[in-house]
């Protein structure tokens, strides 16, 4: 079952989804990380569970790296699933976005 | 030349009709003895083009409809994905830089990588033709050397 929620911890936001990300919901994914990023000073999205991943998801991660990186914030991905890391490298973004093993990580 | 149909399917041009285009074309893929790590680049480059369809041929109006077909030819699978939205310009239709880091635009590179080869072309009749092919079995002379 897909689902995005997040979870505020101090000054980090982690955005945890779940389920196969495509087109029919990535919009949601975009919204929350982009929301998450208005909030806090770090946002993590933590991909554990992510059994699938389309170009369209990876928009939604790619804009959300590139507008905290505009603002000076923290971001990265957390725990990222091997489908997620496939998909990564094939669009050769696999050394752009920071990954880290766990949310405590995001702040560095 | 024989071609066998695995699956023929016709869905709304709707994001809703992803997932479960994906899941028969992997059962099909499944069935036609592709192996697990071919079948999730596949699923991946077919999905892209329909949500092509869907978002850019289409427009994302959700109206319309398209058709996708699986077939095995001579070791390989073709994949067809046909549509009546209006013509697309092929040249237009090209992967991109992937050293650029923007949002967007990665769908065509995924099936460029993932497929031997395929094609977009406007049909006579209106509508666009996607045929991608993907060799899932070595050739007999590969096999015999």
């Amino acid at each position: 079952m897909n689902e995005c929620k997040a979870e505020t911890h101090g000054d980090l936001i982690l955005v945890r989804v779940k389920g196969e990300v495509d087109l029919s919901w990535s919009q949601a994914i975009r919204k929350t990380i982009l929301e998450a990023l208005s909030k806090a000073s770090a946002v993590g999205v933590e991909l554990s569970e992510v059994s699938y991943i389309d170009s369209s998801g990876i928009a939604a991660l790619v804009e959300g790296f590139q507008t905290a990186r505009g603002k000076g914030q923290k971001f990265a991905l957390v725990a990222s699933s091997a489908s997620v890391k496939a998909v990564l490298q094939l669009a050769r973004l696999d050394r752009v976005f920071p990954m880290v093993d766990n949310a405590d990580a995001v702040k560095g | 030349m024989s071609a066998r149909l695995l699956l023929q399917l016709r869905l709304p041009a709707r994001p809703e009709s992803l997932k479960p285009m994906r899941d028969a074309v992997c059962a099909a893929m499944t069935r036609a003895g592709a192996a697990p790590a071919l079948r999730e680049r596949l699923k991946l480059a077919i999905d892209e083009a329909a949500a092509n369809i869907i978002r850019h041929a289409y427009g994302n109006c959700g109206e319309g409809e398209f058709v996708i077909a699986m077939r095995v030819v001579r070791g390989s699978l073709r994949f067809t994905l046909r549509d009546h939205a209006p013509a697309v310009d092929p040249a237009r239709v090209q992967p991109r830089d992937l050293s650029e880091c923007r949002p967007g635009g990665l769908g065509i590179n995924f099936i460029d990588q993932t497929m031997d080869s395929w094609r977009l072309r406007p049909l006579r009749r209106g509508g666009n033709m996607l045929v991608m092919r993907k060799r899932i079995r070595a050739r007999p002379e590969e096999e015999n050397a």
